[in-house]
């Protein structure tokens, strides 16, 4: 052999050897429950992230004072063991209990949550889902920081020093003290003066500590001048937020007005705690490694290995370790719907989020009828917003006339599948709301109200445009909808895709005439879809807003009586279905499949399957009924079945393959 | 040799030079920014988030930072995924190599012999048969053969996983679907150089004294023949690594083909840059080291 072969021959096999290296380091043996998490999650700082993927792992491995139950999204006892409210309805108290642990060792009390909701609340931790905590008094002051404080406030200054013996990413020292006074820059213009995002830029602060008064600047070290140091931020003195702890094992928390879903939101993980050591040991990101991280809850993370799983082991000391019946649970970080179907097939994965709608329809089909499949409504509308700032989507008779033109049954089955036909904006399910509808397509009054609008036929109505951001099923719709709406109303339409970026920063800045969008909603209210369409609402982004709209909103949020409440926001719901400036057009539906011997698992319509209650029970005969589920059947998992099993080639196709 | 190989390291660095300038102000010009969301944010939390990226600073400035970072070898942390770029690589990149390379073994693996024997008995049914094949081979995109393969294999068949990784078993569809084509590619190369090599002086003179007709292919023929396959070997690699996203996702490998898609539509600035950068400097490499193989091919080639 000569001398070139044979080196030829060591690189292929030392290539082979390297492929058989790289593939033995990700061997693993199979976890106890396996499911899809839909793709590779933001981050796992509950503090941070907004996604369901990252919630799911979230809700595993920390744990708040409530947890929500699986079936109902009742709160249960969490890291509180109990918990009252006052009178008024204003004043929460929750007694902690005394086992709960870290996972480091150390005991997780009351000062952990204090720690964790400052932390929350600051402006520099980047929490989008801030908000959610503005229901607590003068939150919503100590989010804005600078911008939330007024002169006669307890305020803190976070300077850029870090107090002696700090870990290495503690915040700066804290100084704290009253603000006297604010002095603007000269020669500032008033608009730069009235600009949110360059408030900190033109104005110093004058706080006085200690009997001393210091003038503060905000920024890097270099905004110090000569008479005034420079602080990393000013923001009201954290005492003034109602959430304290009298003592190690007690939180009390003082709201705005009574919310009566307030315990949806403890009980939701942006507001669960995270382990100050850790932490500040580790910094921002690296603490959220699973070499580095501690958390609280049934679960701990074993590893993480980006865009392929996370695995996660029963947390031993756990205070209700014994009703966690899970040793070890991978998350699969799969985004093709197509491939985590075929995963779901092959017994590689016990339950998966969501089919792709065309599966979804076959699936329908499957005689006799599958038993992990179970279709239901869920806590998200889609629907159609128009901006009411162009003309003549400004006249409400046009807004009615194109809502009544529609033919929301064509739109199903045609790109859809299992979806319900929403003709109000809340979707059903609430428990006590009834959520008031629109009139169902109604093509002669569709066109008698565009006639009194002025285009009789739709005559010299101006061409308007259909924004959607590109996904094949958004271009379905718009193509459908403007049929509908060339077909009944006679008048000239156009479609428009926008990658996801773009349609964003379009709809925002309100270029465009009508858009489609969808909402899911946060907690089991209707608030969290209503409060969307206040004229002065961030997410509004129609242009419209109505004062009695506004004032029903604004009023529901102190009524303590919740029937008398409720009948409010329906009335609300009422003004928006008649004036307001959308089209619902369906409300999404549960697809997931889970295996049967997945117990513990409930159907609920936030589509929301806590970890924490999931048993996994493979009977051998396949006879023993489960209690509740939907997915409560015989359990007959046997691989014949799936191999018996056979959809068209269609529902297999890639889907990968779509944006190629 | 140690000249040519400096000389083309230096034009490296310029290459990486200019792509990074390239995508640093194309990323700027498109809408959105990594912390754009479905919910309106905050300003002092939308002013914080820019200040960490640096997005407050002017362009020029923020070029700057930028710059001095990767050339230090930070390449800062994913917007999306918060975690360093520097480790999605490290994860990534043996698991895309694993698969390129398993590729590109199958590619030539089928491809080569396909061709030579396809040129050896040039117009007979296996030469057309085999021909055919190729052709259609090369117009089917990955994804296509991905789907026809997972219904056959996993399906039908029951012989192989759907998807995921961790096994090789997991490997061998993934691998085939991607180097399928290039198989093809390679099929339809190698026939052809082999057909120009068979015509020639030295190949009469070896049959006329006598050898057996697998001794003049593959002792007489081969190398020569090799030539046209190896520069393939530099598009080839580029083909594979770009040609991976669809695969990746269609089988759920953990590599980094799709975080490179991925990441642009996420407008994750640091994650694309690293990308972007990586890629230019594998290519770049692959050409270098197909250059060198010329001269260990072919004599008559030399480094200038």
């Amino acid at each position: 052999m000569s001398p070139r072969i044979a080196a030829a021959l060591g690189l292929a096999a030392l290539g082979l050897l390297g492929i058989v290296w790289v593939v033995v380091q990700g061997q693993l043996p199979p976890a106890e429950y396996t499911f899809n998490n839909d793709g590779e999650i933001e981050s796992l700082d509950p503090a941070v992230v907004t996604g369901q993927p990252a919630g799911r792992i979230i809700e595993a491995v920390f744990e708040g004072l409530v947890r929500l139950g699986p079936k109902d999204r009742e709160p249960r006892p969490g890291i509180a063991e109990s918990w009252e409210l006052s009178e008024d309805g204003l004043t929460y108290t929750f007694k902690l209990r005394k086992d709960a642990v870290w996972s480091n060792g150390e005991p997780c009390n009351a000062q952990d949550f204090v720690y964790s909701m400052r932390r929350f609340l600051d402006p520099l931790t980047l929490a989008e889902y801030a908000y959610q905590a503005w229901y607590l008094k003068n939150a919503k002051r100590y989010s804005r920081a600078a911008r939330g404080v007024e002169v006669g406030d307890l305020v803190e200054v976070e300077l850029h020093e870090q107090p002696d013996g700090a870990l290495e990413y503690a915040r700066g020292i804290v100084l704290r003290g009253k603000l006297v006074r604010v002095e603007t820059d000269e020669g500032v213009s008033e608009d730069d003066l009235a600009d949110a995002a360059q408030f900190a830029d033109h104005r110093t602060f004058v706080v006085e500590v200690d009997g001393q008064e210091n003038r503060f600047r905000i920024g890097e070290a270099a905004a110090a001048t000569a008479d005034s140091r420079a602080c990393r931020q000013l923001l009201l003195d954290f005492s003034e937020v109602g959430f304290t702890a009298p003592d190690d094992h007690t939180i009390v928390m003082e709201l705005e007005t009574p919310t009566p879903y307030w315990l949806q939101l403890v009980g939701f993980y942006p507001l669960w705690p995270v382990n100050q050591t850790c932490v500040e040991t580790y910094g921002k990101l690296a603490w959220t490694e699973a070499e580095n991280i501690v958390t609280n809850g049934p679960f701990t993370l074993e590893f993480r290995r980006i865009r392929d799983r996370m695995r996660l082991r029963k947390f031993a000391d756990y205070w209700d370790a014994d009703d966690v019946h899970v040793e070890s649970i991978d998350a699969l970080a799969v985004e093709s719907l197509t491939t985590q179907f075929n995963l779901y097939e092959t017994g590689k994965c016990d339950y998966i989020t969501k089919v792709s709608p065309l599966t979804a329809r076959e699936l329908l089909k499957v005689d006799p009828p599958r038993e992990d499949f179970y279709p239901a409504p869920q806590f998200g509308t889609y629907f159609y917003s128009m901006n009411v700032t162009r003309p003549p989507l400004d006249d409400v008779r046009v807004r009615r006339a194109l809502r009544l033109a529609i033919d929301r049954t064509e739109i199903i089955a045609t790109a859809g599948s299992v979806e319900q036909p929403a003709r109000s904006f809340t979707p059903p399910g609430i428990p006590g709301y009834d959520p008031p509808e629109c009139r169902d397509t109604d093509t002669e009054e569709a066109r008698r109200l565009l006639a009194e609008a002025g285009f009789p036929g739709g005559e010299g109505f101006p061409r308007i445009e259909i924004l959607y951001n590109f996904e094949e099923q958004h271009q379905t719709v718009a193509e459908l909808v403007r049929k509908q709406w060339r077909r009944v109303l006679g008048i000239d339409v156009s479609t428009r895709n926008e990658e996801w970026q773009t349609y964003l920063s379009s709809t925002r800045q309100l270029k465009f005439d009508v858009a489609r969008r969808a909402w899911i909603g946060d907690y089991l209210d209707p608030n969290t879809f209503l409060d969307l369409f206040l004229s002065y609402g961030e997410n509004n982004q129609t242009g419209w807003g109505d004062p009695e709209y506004d004032e029903i909103i604004e009023a529901a949020k102190y009524e303590s009586d919740p029937t008398a409440r409720l009948a409010m926001l329906r009335r609300a719901e009422e003004i928006l279905m008649d004036k307001g400036p959308l089209i619902p057009l369906f409300y999404y539906a549960t697809r997931y499949l889970v295996r049967p011997h997945v117990k513990g698992f409930y159907y609920n319509v936030q589509d929301t399957h806590p970890l924490r209650y999931i048993r996994i029970e493979r009977s051998e005969g396949g006879r023993r009924k489960a209690e509740g589920g939907t997915t409560a059947s015989d359990a007959q998992a046997s691989p014949a079945r799936y191999s018996a099993f056979r959809l068209p080639p269609a529902a297999f196709a890639t889907q990968g393959a779509s944006p190629w | 040799m140690v000249g040519f190989i400096f000389r083309r390291l230096l034009w490296m660095v310029a290459t990486l030079w200019v792509v990074f300038t390239l995508s640093f102000f194309l990323m700027r010009a498109v809408p959105g920014g990594p912390y754009s969301s479905e919910r309106v944010l905050e300003p002092e939390i939308e002013a914080t988030i820019r200040r960490e990226y640096n997005l407050d600073k002017p362009p020029y400035e923020q070029y700057w930072l930028k710059l001095t970072a990767v050339v230090s070898g930070d390449l800062g942390a994913s917007t999306k995924i918060r975690a360093p770029v520097n480790r999605i690589v490290a994860e990534g990149l043996p698991v895309s190599a694993a698969l390129g390379l398993l590729a590109l073994a199958i590619a030539f693996a089928i491809g080569l012999p396909a061709g030579i024997v396809s040129a050896v008995s040039r117009g007979t049914p296996a030469d057309i048969a085999l021909m055919s094949v190729a052709t259609i081979g090369i117009a089917l995109p990955n994804f296509v053969v991905a789907g026809f393969a997972i219904i056959i294999f996993v399906f039908w068949f029951e012989l192989l996983p759907a998807a995921g990784w961790g096994s090789l078993e997991q490997l061998v569809l993934p691998a085939f679907c991607l180097g399928a084509p290039y198989a093809a590619y390679v099929a339809r190369i190698a026939r052809t150089g082999m057909l120009d090599v068979l015509s020639q002086d030295h190949i009469r003179t070896a049959r006329a004294k006598g050898l057996g007709p697998l001794s003049v292919v593959l002792r007489h023929a081969l190398p020569t023949a090799m030539l046209p396959v190896v520069s393939f070997l530099g598009p080839a690699v580029a083909g594979i690594m770009t040609g991976s996203p669809v695969v990746e996702q269609i089988f759920a490998i953990p590599g980094l083909g799709w975080h490179f898609v991925q990441s642009a539509i996420n407008r994750d600035y640091p994650m694309a840059m690293g990308l972007v950068l990586l890629y230019t400097a594998l290519l770049y490499t692959m050409n270098l080291l197909v250059d060198l193989s010329y001269g260990l091919l072919d004599p008559r080639v030399e480094w200038e």
